[in-house]
């Protein structure tokens, strides 16, 4: 018995090794690419092949910020280019979730023919599943035509494709979770078609309205090959500006992608209390 | 609807007036189609009529000849990068559902305050964008990056000779490094819906861990790991941003790396349409697996 007893504690105790030993693998290869720009970011000199860098401060960090001047090659200053994709990110989040609200609601809660409504959910469900590359090529060509290849227009347009498909899926599947004996309550009591959407079911939705609307104005935030393709080179988002210095200065391109990797952690933390796992579930990838 | 319509003269202080007025004088039947008109017009002009002119444009040369030339070119000199884009992407997708499978079981089946550290920051990196992945991955993976620095201070390689890993090598581990927690999130989402009760019934009739994982877990939990690799399989073969940073000019290279050159250096849309029309068909059988998956899903 005792021996057993034994047996027993040395495999618990071989079991908390493991565990320990695969956790702290795991926490390696999660934060050291993280840690990796976190450190570019500071370090001021660094000369091959030192393990860590000679010299750090926040040189780097005040001259992207335009606090100090810059003499730096390949220096950029990312302020334009973050205000320019807050920008368009607000505009892109109003106009989506205008676009979205109405389409969610009608899926979830009215009467549309079986085989139209399948039409409209494939539509907005195949720039999900095929590569999107092509489509902004073509878009560009489009545009091109129409004069709105490198406009400000443009860039939203295309941010607008891609958010205001998220938007609406998050949206019908916010609505579905609200019941519809709720609204026929109050519309039995009397209220007309808008005031019970407006005092019971938009109340009720709100929380994933925002997680959605959250979400767009993240996109649009993080947006790459639709802006390559349709802004470049006349405008530079916060994306485009950390591709360009990411070839020239390693320092520069850091600190971009820190001030990227920021709003995503915030996301992260909001959206766990907004939404329900099962919406997150459609959301990412 | 006649019982709203004697409520009408009631609300007429009320803010949409106008808007209500439109609405309840049109035929109710219509109401679904005005609310969905716009977002649906917004889809038809700005991504199927592109999505549709990338077929149609895949059949044009520069020159404006009509012909299969394009698809002639790509298999002639993009054949071993359709290879390539293939076979990292298998590779990534098959190593970021073994490892989500297995962290989804740990979290699944185990306790106490490794497994409570685990659950919380493996969800880091599903909300990053690439762009920033492939930042972190050219400072990380490079000759003269943390991780060729690090491995040389521990003297388990020589720093002279670094570790190569701008290559299928990087492009895996990063899509793995971004892709695998989101099938965490949704697999274990699943693995929670599986009741205990399952597990200890398995468990008393003797089934071993591997038996519960491979006998009861999996199998329980298909249709969500299904539309997991689904849904990864079909974002890498997209994927741009971090190929092009992390690969850009190298060979082989992928796809869209190459559809970027074509109209970048040639202004040869032909071809990167043809090349685009490779990819769609590389994702096709999951695509329309997923397309018909989901619409299900949304129809309750």
């Amino acid at each position: 018995m005792i021996k057993e007893a034994r047996i027993k504690t040395n495999q618990s105790i071989l079991k908390k090794t493991v565990e320990l030993i695969l956790f702290i693998i795991f926490l390696f290869i999660l934060f050291a690419p993280i840690f990796s720009i976190l450190i570019w970011s500071i370090a001021i000199r660094w000369y091959w092949p030192n393990t860590f860098p000679q010299q750090i401060g926040f040189d780097y960090w005040l001259q992207a910020l335009g606090i100090i001047k810059s003499l730096t090659l390949g220096a950029v200053n990312v302020l334009p280019a973050f205000w320019l994709s807050l920008g368009i990110a607000i505009v892109v989040v109003v106009i989506s979730m205008l676009l979205a609200i109405p389409a969610g609601y009608a899926l979830s809660k009215l009467k549309i023919p079986h085989f139209l409504k399948g039409i409209i959910l494939i539509l907005f469900l195949l720039p999900r599943a095929f590569p999107q590359q092509p489509v902004f090529l073509n878009l560009m060509l489009l545009f091109n035509k129409v004069g709105l290849n490198g406009t400000v227009t443009g860039v939203i347009l295309v941010h607008i494709v891609v958010g205001l498909v998220y938007a609406v899926w998050i949206t019908t599947s916010t609505f579905n979770s609200i019941p519809p004996e709720l609204e026929e309550a109050g519309r039995s009591m009397g209220a007309t078609r808008w005031k019970a959407f407006s005092r019971i079911t938009l109340p009720l939705a709100t929380p994933g309205l925002i997680a959605s609307a959250v979400f767009v104005f993240l996109q649009s935030m993080f947006e790459f090959t639709g802006t390559f393709f349709v802004g470049l080179p006349f405008i530079t988002t916060l994306p485009m500006t950390l591709y360009s210095a990411s070839g020239s200065n390693i320092q520069f391109a850091s600190v971009i992608a820190i001030l990227l990797l920021i709003p995503s952690i915030v996301f992260m933390i909001v959206i766990q209390r907004l939404l329900k796992a099962e919406y997150i579930g459609g959301i990412s990838g | 609807m006649n019982k709203n319509r004697s409520n009408l003269p009631q609300k007429q202080n009320f803010g949409k007036k106008q808007a209500v007025q439109g609405i309840k004088k049109s035929p109710a039947y219509l109401l679904p189609f005005c609310l969905l008109l716009p977002a649906v017009s917004v889809i038809i002009l700005l991504y199927i009529q592109p999505f549709l002119a990338s077929f149609w444009g895949s059949f044009f040369t520069r020159r404006g000849e009509f012909g299969l030339q394009n698809y002639k070119l790509v298999l002639d000199r993009y054949l071993i990068d359709v290879y390539f884009t293939f076979a990292v992407t298998i590779f990534s997708t098959v190593v970021a559902t073994i490892l989500s499978i297995l962290l989804g079981v740990y979290l699944r089946l185990s306790q106490g305050w490794v497994h409570k550290i685990v659950s919380i920051l493996y969800r880091l990196p599903i909300f990053l964008p690439f762009v920033v992945v492939a930042q972190m991955m050219r400072s990380f993976l490079a000759p003269h990056g943390i991780l060729n620095l690090l491995l040389a201070h521990f003297n388990l390689i020589n720093i002279e000779r670094p570790l190569q890993l701008f290559n299928w090598i990087g492009l895996s581990f990063g899509f793995v490094w971004k892709e695998a927690p989101f099938m965490v999130l949704l697999i274990v989402g699943g693995f929670q819906m599986i009741d205990d009760s399952y597990i200890e019934a398995a468990k008393s009739v003797g089934a071993n861990l591997y038996q519960i994982i491979t006998r009861v877990l999996i199998p329980m939990n298909k249709q969500t790991i299904l539309v997991a690799v689904t849904l990864v399989f079909c974002s890498l073969v997209g994927c741009f941003s971090f190929p092009y940073m992390l690969i850009g000019g190298k060979t082989p290279s992928t796809i869209t790396i190459d559809i970027a050159h074509r109209v970048t250096y040639f202004r040869d849309y032909g071809v990167a349409n043809a090349l685009g029309v490779f990819s769609y068909l590389m994702v096709s059988i999951l695509a329309v697996y997923y397309v018909l998956n989901m619409r299900k899903g949304l129809y309750d």
